[in-house]
C-alpha cells in the first residue's frame, strides 16, 4: 500500500547512562575513572546503580551490594540521594519537553517521546534523537542514548543496541543513537536472543527453548497457532506480534501538558515597552499555533521577565473562556507587559498559557463568536503555514529592519545568536 | 407588643419574609432575623440581607403596637408546627412569647435598634398583569448566570425597547430575550440590571397574583404583589452587547414542531452523558437527534421537520438546548443556524416576542 518513500520514524526512547552515578559524578569529579556503586551501604542493602567501569567487574543493579563488595573492593560506595535524582530527572524531562509534549517517563531516567508532531518544526525523529543527547550533555553534563523507530517496542530495544558495553577488557561507548529505518525493522529485530522480547522470563523462555526457539526470527517463523498451544493465548498472541515488529500501544503523557509556551533570552538587554511588545507578539503568535497544534486552549496567560540582574518575575491574567488564537493571547499579555517596568533591561521574555482544555467537546461561549474572526484567521494561518512555510505569514509587529523573526521551537538551543538583529 | 392572629397567615408571612434573610451569618446578625412592627391591626414582617429584602403585611388582632427582631429560622419552624387556628404572640423585655392551645414557647430576640434601615421605593409606579411579567420572568431568568465571579451576568437586563419593556439574560453560552410590547416602565434608553436571585423570588410570589407594581429606582427596584413587597438592589455595570451576537441573517432554517423536538430531545439526551452533546443533523430529510457516550451508548432519533440550507450538523448542550426549547411558546419553532461554530437561534414561528440564542459544543 505504501508508495511514498516513508519518512524517518518518530518513536524515541531516552535512557540516561548510568544515571544516578553520573549524577554523583557531577558532584563528585575526583570519582571520575574510578568504579562507582550508588546504593544501600549496609549489610542488607542493594546496588541501585553502578557506573561502567563497576559493571566491568560484573556489578550490576539489584546486587546486594555486600557481593558489589567482593567482586569490586576497591569501588567508592555511595549512598543514593533520590531526592536529588529526582531534580535532576525533572531538568531532563523538561528538556524533552520542549521537542514534543508527548513525553511518557517510564523512571526517574528513561522515557518514550513521539516526536512525530513536531518533524517540521524540529527536524526528523535522528535529528531530535541527536539534538536531546547534545542538550542534556550540554545543560546537565549528561550522557543518554536514543532510540528511535516505528514504535515504543522498537525504540526501547534501539537505545539497548546503542548503549556503552562492557566487557572485562574495558568500556566500549556505544553509537549514542540507533535508528531502526522503516522496512529495516526485521532485519534488526530477528537476529536477538528472543530473551530480548518485552514479557519473556526464564519460564516463557524454557518453553521457546522445547519449539528449538532462540532468536526472534525463530519465533517468527512459528505459525501463531503454534505460538499460541505453547505459550497460551495472551502471551502467544503479544509474543508473535512482538516477534514481527508490531506494537501498536501510543505514547501516553501520564499528564496532559499544564502549560504551553515560549520564552527568549536577547543578545542584549532590552529597555524599552514597544521593543518588548513586538518580541509579546512573536512569543504570543508561537505559543497560539502550538495550542492548536495541539487542539488545546487554555484559560490562563502567564508572563515572564527576567531582569538584566537574572531577578524574576511572571504576571498572569485568567479569562472567563479559554483561547487559542495569536491576538487574543497578544492583548492580554500586552496589558500584563504594561504594568513591568523594563528600564532596567529586560534579558528574557517569555509567554505562556495555562488552565488548558481540549477544544474539542467544549461549549463555544460568545466571547468565541466575538473573537471568531480571529479563529477562522488563525486557522487559515496555520494551513498556509503548514503548505509555505512559517514565515508565510507572520504578525505585522514581527517584521523589522532585518525582515522576518519568526519564533520556532527549539530555537536558541545553544543561546542567542552572537550577531542578533539592532534594538530599533 | 401583642397580637392575636390566625396561624396560617402568620406561616405564610414569616416564610416570605425569611427567603430574604440572609443565609450566611453575614457581617450584621440582626439580619438573620425578621423584623415585626404591629401598628394597630397592621403586622408588617420584614426580612432583609441588604441585597434583597421582602416585606409583608398581615391583618391581626392587635392589642399594644410595637416592634422586634424575630430569629427567622426558629420563629417560622416554631409556627409552622402549630396546629390550625389562634397563635397569641407578646413581647416583652428581650423575649418573644408565642402561644397556642396548650403550647407556650419563649424565644430570645435581635437587637432591634440594630436592624438598619432599608431605602424607600421609588415613587414613580407602573401596574402591569402578574402573568404576562411571571411568564416573560419564567423565559429569561434560568438563561442568566450563577458564576459570583461574573457579576453582570448573574443580572437581568430590563431595558426600554419601542413601546415596549425588554428582559434580557446571558450567562455567555446562551442568552434568552424577551419582549414585552406596549409595556412603558422606563423612559427610552432607560435600563436596569436586576439579580436574577431576586426575580427568582419574585418568580415565586407571582405565582396567583393578579398585579404586579414596578418601582425603578436609580439603586433598587421595587416590585409589588397585593401585601408583599420585594426590594432588591440593582447590579452596576455595563451589560455586554447582546445585539452585537445575534448575526442579522442565517443561511440554514430548520422548522419543527415544539413538542416533537421536546420529546426526542429528552430521550436522546439520557445517552449524553459527562457533558457529551446532543448533535443535530439538519437536510432536506428533516431533523436528526443522536447522542453517542463512549463505554455508555448512544441514541438517534429521526423527526419531520423541515429545513432550507446546506446540510449541517452542530452540537449543543442538552439541557441548554432544552431550556430554550422549554420556554419557547407555539406549536412549532425555527432553528436558525449559520455553521457549527456559530450561535443558533431558537424563536416561535407564532411571533417574535422571545428569541433564545444558543453557543454549540465544538465536536
Amino acid at each position: 500500500m505504501r508508495e511514498h518513500p516513508p519518512e524517518p520514524p518518530g518513536i524515541l526512547h531516552v535512557d540516561m547512562d548510568a544515571f544516578f552515578v553520573s549524577v554523583e559524578l557531577l558532584r563528585r569529579p575526583e570519582l571520575r575513572g574510578q568504579p562507582v556503586v550508588v546504593g544501600g551501604t549496609g549489610d542488607r542493602g542493594v546496588v541501585a546503580a553502578a557506573n561502567y567501569e563497576a559493571r566491568v567487574y560484573g556489578v550490576f543493579s539489584a546486587m546486594p551490594s555486600a557481593r558489589a563488595r567482593r567482586l569490586c573492593p576497591h569501588a567508592v560506595f555511595l549512598p543514593g540521594d533520590h531526592h536529588h535524582y529526582g531534580e535532576v530527572s525533572a531538568r531532563i524531562m523538561a528538556i524533552f519537553g520542549t521537542f514534543t509534549p508527548l513525553v511518557e517517563p517510564l523512571s526517574l531516567d528513561e522515557a518514550f517521546l513521539d516526536v512525530r508532531g513536531s518533524r517540521r518544526l524540529l527536524g526528523t525523529g535522528p535529528e531530535i534523537a541527536r539534538s536531546i543527547r547534545a542538550r542534556v550533555l550540554d545543560e546537565e553534563g549528561l550522557r543518554c542514548t536514543v532510540g528511535v523507530a516505528a514504535n515504543k517496542f522498537l525504540a526501547k530495544l534501539g537505545s539497548q543496541a546503542a548503549k556503552p558495553s562492557v566487557s572485562p577488557k574495558g568500556v566500549e561507548p556505544g553509537e549514542g543513537v540507533r535508528v531502526i529505518p522503516h522496512g529495516g525493522e526485521l532485519a534488526f529485530l530477528h537476529p536477538l536472543p528472543v530473551r530480548a522480547l518485552w514479557g519473556v522470563g526464564p519460564a516463557t523462555s524454557r518453553k521457546l527453548e522445547r519449539l528449538a526457539v532462540r532468536t526472534v526470527g525463530d519465533l517468527a517463523a512459528l505459525p501463531l497457532d503454534a505460538v499460541v498451544a505453547s505459550l497460551g493465548e495472551a502471551t502467544g498472541h503479544h509474543l508473535h506480534r512482538l516477534a514481527h515488529g508490531i506494537d501498536s500501544r501510543p505514547v501516553v503523557t501520564d499528564q496532559r501538558p499544564k502549560s504551553i509556551g515560549h520564552e527568549e533570552t536577547f543578545a542584549r538587554d532590552h529597555h524599552r515597552h514597544d521593543t518588548l511588545r513586538r518580541e509579546l507578539v512573536r512569543l504570543a503568535d508561537a505559543t497560539a499555533a502550538r495550542l492548536r497544534r495541539h487542539r488545546a486552549a487554555g484559560r490562563t496567560i502567564t508572563i515572564k521577565v527576567r531582569f538584566g540582574d537574572f531577578r524574576t518575575i511572571t504576571r498572569s491574567s485568567t479569562l472567563p473562556t479559554a483561547v487559542s488564537s495569536g491576538p487574543s493571547i497578544t492583548r492580554v499579555a500586552k496589558e500584563l507587559l504594561d504594568g513591568v517596568d523594563p528600564g532596567q533591561g529586560v534579558r528574557l521574555l517569555g509567554v505562556s498559557v495555562s488552565h488548558l482544555v481540549i477544544d474539542t467537546g467544549r461549549q463555544l461561549s460568545f466571547e468565541d463568536a466575538v473573537a471568531a474572526g480571529w479563529d477562522d484567521a488563525s486557522a487559515a494561518v496555520d494551513q498556509v503555514r503548514a503548505r509555505f512555510g512559517d514565515d508565510a505569514v507572520v504578525p505585522a509587529a514581527v517584521t523589522g529592519p532585518a525582515g522576518l523573526r519568526i519564533k520556532r521551537g527549539g530555537d536558541q538551543q545553544w543561546g542567542p545568536d552572537a550577531n542578533p538583529p539592532a534594538e530599533p | 407588643m401583642r397580637f392575636r392572629c390566625e396561624r396560617d397567615g402568620l406561616v405564610d408571612a414569616l416564610g416570605a419574609a425569611g427567603r430574604a434573610v440572609a443565609s450566611r451569618g453575614g457581617s450584621l446578625p440582626v439580619l438573620s432575623g425578621v423584623r415585626v412592627e404591629l401598628a394597630g391591626d397592621r403586622l408588617s414582617l420584614i426580612g432583609s440581607d441588604l441585597d434583597l429584602t421582602i416585606g409583608v403585611e398581615v391583618e391581626v388582632a392587635g392589642e399594644a403596637d410595637g416592634v422586634a427582631v424575630v430569629p427567622a429560622k426558629i420563629a417560622s419552624d416554631l409556627v409552622r408546627s402549630l396546629e390550625a387556628g389562634a397563635v397569641e404572640v407578646h413581647v416583652e423585655g428581650d423575649e418573644a412569647h408565642i402561644a397556642a392551645g396548650r403550647f407556650q414557647s419563649s424565644i430570645r430576640l435581635l437587637p432591634a435598634d440594630e436592624f438598619p434601615r432599608l431605602p424607600e421605593p421609588a415613587p414613580d409606579a407602573v401596574t402591569l398583569a402578574a402573568k404576562d411579567f411571571a411568564l416573560a420572568l419564567h423565559q429569561v431568568v434560568p438563561a442568566a448566570s450563577a458564576d459570583d465571579a461574573r457579576p453582570i451576568l448573574t443580572g437581568v437586563l430590563m431595558a426600554a425597547e419601542g413601546d415596549g419593556l425588554r428582559f434580557v439574560a446571558t450567562d455567555s453560552y446562551r442568552l434568552a430575550v424577551r419582549d414585552l410590547p406596549g409595556t412603558s416602565v422606563l423612559r427610552e434608553g432607560q435600563s436596569v440590571l436586576v439579580p436574577s436571585r431576586a426575580l427568582r423570588e419574585l418568580e415565586r410570589l407571582l405565582g396567583a397574583a393578579g398585579e404586579v407594581t414596578l418601582r425603578l429606582g436609580e439603586r433598587d427596584a421595587t416590585f409589588e404583589i397585593a401585601r408583599t413587597r420585594l426590594t432588591t438592589r440593582l447590579i452596576e455595570g455595563e451589560f455586554p452587547n447582546y445585539r452585537g451576537l445575534i448575526p442579522s441573517t442565517y443561511p440554514n432554517r430548520l422548522t419543527v414542531g415544539r413538542e416533537a423536538l421536546l420529546d426526542a430531545a429528552r430521550r436522546v439526551r439520557l445517552m449524553a452523558r459527562e457533558a457529551t452533546p446532543v448533535r443535530l443533523s439538519m437536510s432536506a430529510d428533516g431533523l436528526e437527534l443522536v447522542a453517542i457516550t463512549q463505554d455508555v451508548g448512544q441514541a438517534h432519533e429521526q423527526l419531520d421537520a423541515k429545513y432550507e440550507g446546506t446540510e449541517l450538523t452542530v452540537a449543543f448542550n442538552p439541557e441548554y438546548l432544552l431550556d430554550g426549547v422549554e420556554v419557547t411558546p407555539g406549536d412549532e419553532i425555527t432553528v436558525e443556524t449559520v455553521d457549527h461554530q456559530k450561535p443558533a437561534v431558537i424563536r416561535s414561528t407564532e411571533g417574535s416576542e422571545f428569541l433564545y440564542l444558543l453557543m454549540p459544543v465544538r465536536v
